[in-house]
């Protein structure tokens, strides 16, 4: 049995890293199933009015009957687009912005006291004033979405790429590189691990956008049907539609830090 | 042994003359920061033939490396000249090559794709370099890497692969600003064997910056010892040792002998070992 850690007093109990992330699965599954066990028993006990809590089988039930109707997948549909769009474009234009502020000084001079401002304000004011300006469809929602979504994009672009190191730089102007060369060699790999951790923010802050400008005003969409139910007290299908948006989330969030590892392969990671 | 070849067959296409690879006229340096000026360099003559090895040592803070930062072209100067083959120099040019006390490799490249990332900023073919650039890699010992990652390496072996990167595109002059002075002291001493045999074989022009007395004496033509700022030559000491320098060397009395010379100048404040 391979024991790497030897050095540490603490691993006088010889115990593999293998044995070490079990137990911690275990412990999690533990948790879950103590949770669930009283989510379960207590509405069923009276101790909390099912209105307000409806047990857990009861929200298994309605997820599966609510995800096999037609309706349901067309709202579903509606917000994933709205997700993905918002998504796309803000990191889009946050990586334009982001390397555009790191890459011309005077941009950044000119504009950074904006952004930061802009920053500053909770974007769901904007919510109601998308609706006027975009209507009640979905393109006051992707509007929303790239507005919360694109900002940690364009820091962590910016942030990433003015924290190439002085000799890197220099290396580059020793071969007489040009700035194009320097960028897509040196600066763009170097930031990329910093910009990712902006693209996961921003996928979470897209989810967000899209739900908000739905609950201010929208016929269709998860956000939509979550405040259908609860205004109609049907709690276990409003616990429904936040398991399916909780999927999206989890979902993306995984996809993302795939690519993330086949994409930064070189990332010096701890447990490596 | 070491497979020499390629480096040894360039060296016979060098240029052969007399007249200095290297010249610098009065050069100096200002530098201005908050309003604040800092003589770093005062006016350095200095002469550099063909092939020769040279160290430069001094107190920390008296314009090492600027002076090279100068010569390579990297920052400009205030005042004087520099020349290369005669020729004013005002910016880097692909016939001097600089490396740095740290080995700044790309960590998403292989070992042999940093070799060639030159290549491809000078816009050659890269894949008329690559034979080149594995010979080279053998020559520095680095022949079964040729795939791995920097992380994969050990410092010394990162930094063996920033001299071939640098050997691959036969500069005539080599700059090298304390290269090897974060290795260890037997690490770098293989290196410094390594390097000398690479470039005396290639008659390659080294300027060599280094906090070492007994390191600069060794692999030395000449060393130039300068004063604490603002920088200045306060003097030169001839090498007339034999080449190929074997360790050896160190424990002969005409060594130890230089090194004391070297030591008098910089007014034996300053540690060597
Ligand atoms: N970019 C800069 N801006 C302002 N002052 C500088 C700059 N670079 C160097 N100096 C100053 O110039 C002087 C010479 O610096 P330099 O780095 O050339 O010294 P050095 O001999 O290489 O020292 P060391 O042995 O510690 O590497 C120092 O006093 C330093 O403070
Ligand atoms: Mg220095």
């Amino acid at each position: 049995m391979a024991v790497t850690d030897t050095i540490d007093a603490a691993s006088v109990v010889p115990r593999t890293e293998a044995q070490i992330q079990r137990r911690y699965r275990l412990i999690s599954v533990a948790i879950t199933v103590v949770i669930l066990g009283l989510w379960e028993i207590v509405p069923a006990l009276g101790l909390v009015n099912p209105i307000i809590l409806p047990q857990f089988s009861k929200v298994v039930w309605a997820l599966g009957t609510l995800v096999i109707q037609d309706f349901f997948l067309q709202h579903f549909t509606v917000t994933l687009t709205e997700i993905l769009l918002g998504f796309v474009l803000g990191t889009a234009i946050g990586l334009a912005l982001g390397i555009a502020l790191a890459v011309w000084p005077a941009v950044k001079q000119v504009t950074y006291p904006f952004v930061v401002g802009f920053q500053a304000i909770p974007k769901i004011v904007f919510a109601p004033l998308f609706i006027a300006w975009f209507g009640f469809d979905q393109t006051s929602k992707v509007v929303m979405a790239i507005v919360i979504a694109f900002f940690p994009v364009l820091i962590n672009t910016m942030v990433g790429l003015e924290s190439v190191p002085q000799d890197a730089k220099k290396l580059m102007r020793s071969l007489r590189a040009t700035p194009l060369q320097t960028f897509w060699k040196v600066s763009l790999p170097h930031a990329l691990p910093i910009i990712f951790a902006g693209v996961k923010a921003a996928l979470t802050f897209a989810v967000i956008g899209a739900i908000v400008g739905e609950f201010v005003g929208a016929s269709e969409g998860l956000g939509y049907l979550l405040d259908l139910y609860n205004n109609q007290l049907q709690i276990d299908r409003v616990f429904a539609v936040i398991v399916v948006l909780a999927a999206i989330g989890a979902l993306g969030y995984f996809l993302l830090e795939w690519l993330d590892r086949k994409l930064i392969f070189w990332r010096e990671d701890e447990n490596r | 042994m070491v497979n020499q070849g390629p480096i040894a067959e360039f060296a016979m296409s060098q240029p052969v003359s007399s007249a200095p690879v290297v010249q610098t006229q009065s050069l100096a340096k200002t530098f201005h920061v908050d309003g604040k000026s800092v003589v770093a360099l005062e006016s350095v003559d200095l002469t550099i033939n063909p092939g020769e090895f040279i160290s430069f040592v001094g107190p920390s803070g008296c314009g090492k490396s600027t002076l090279l930062n100068m010569i390579a072209g990297l920052l400009p100067k205030t005042s004087g000249q520099v020349l290369i083959h005669g020729q004013p120099v005002a910016e880097p040019s692909k016939r001097v090559g600089f490396m740095f006390q740290a080995p700044v490799l790309l960590p998403w490249r292989t070992v042999e794709n940093n070799v060639l990332m030159p290549a491809e900023v000078f816009g050659l073919k890269v894949n008329d370099i690559r034979d080149k650039a594995r010979a080279v890699l053998k020559t520095v010992g680095l022949g079964d890497f040729i795939n791995a990652y920097p992380r994969q390496l050990s410092g010394g072996m990162q930094q063996r692969v920033a001299l071939a990167r640098v050997l691959t595109y036969e500069p005539e002059v080599l700059l090298m600003d304390e290269p090897f002075g974060a290795l260890d002291e037997f690490t770098r001493e293989a290196m410094n064997l390594e390097l000398l045999r690479i470039t005396r074989a290639a008659n390659i022009t080294v300027l060599f910056v280094t906090h070492n007395i007994t390191e600069a004496v060794f692999m030395s033509d000449r060393v130039v010892v300068m004063t604490p700022r603002p920088g200045k030559v306060s003097g030169i000491i001839d090498v007339p040792l034999p080449r190929p320098r074997e360790i050896e060397l160190m424990h002969q009395p005409m060594f130890t002998d230089l090194t004391f010379q070297v030591r008098s100048i910089l007014g034996g404040t300053h540690g060597g070992h």
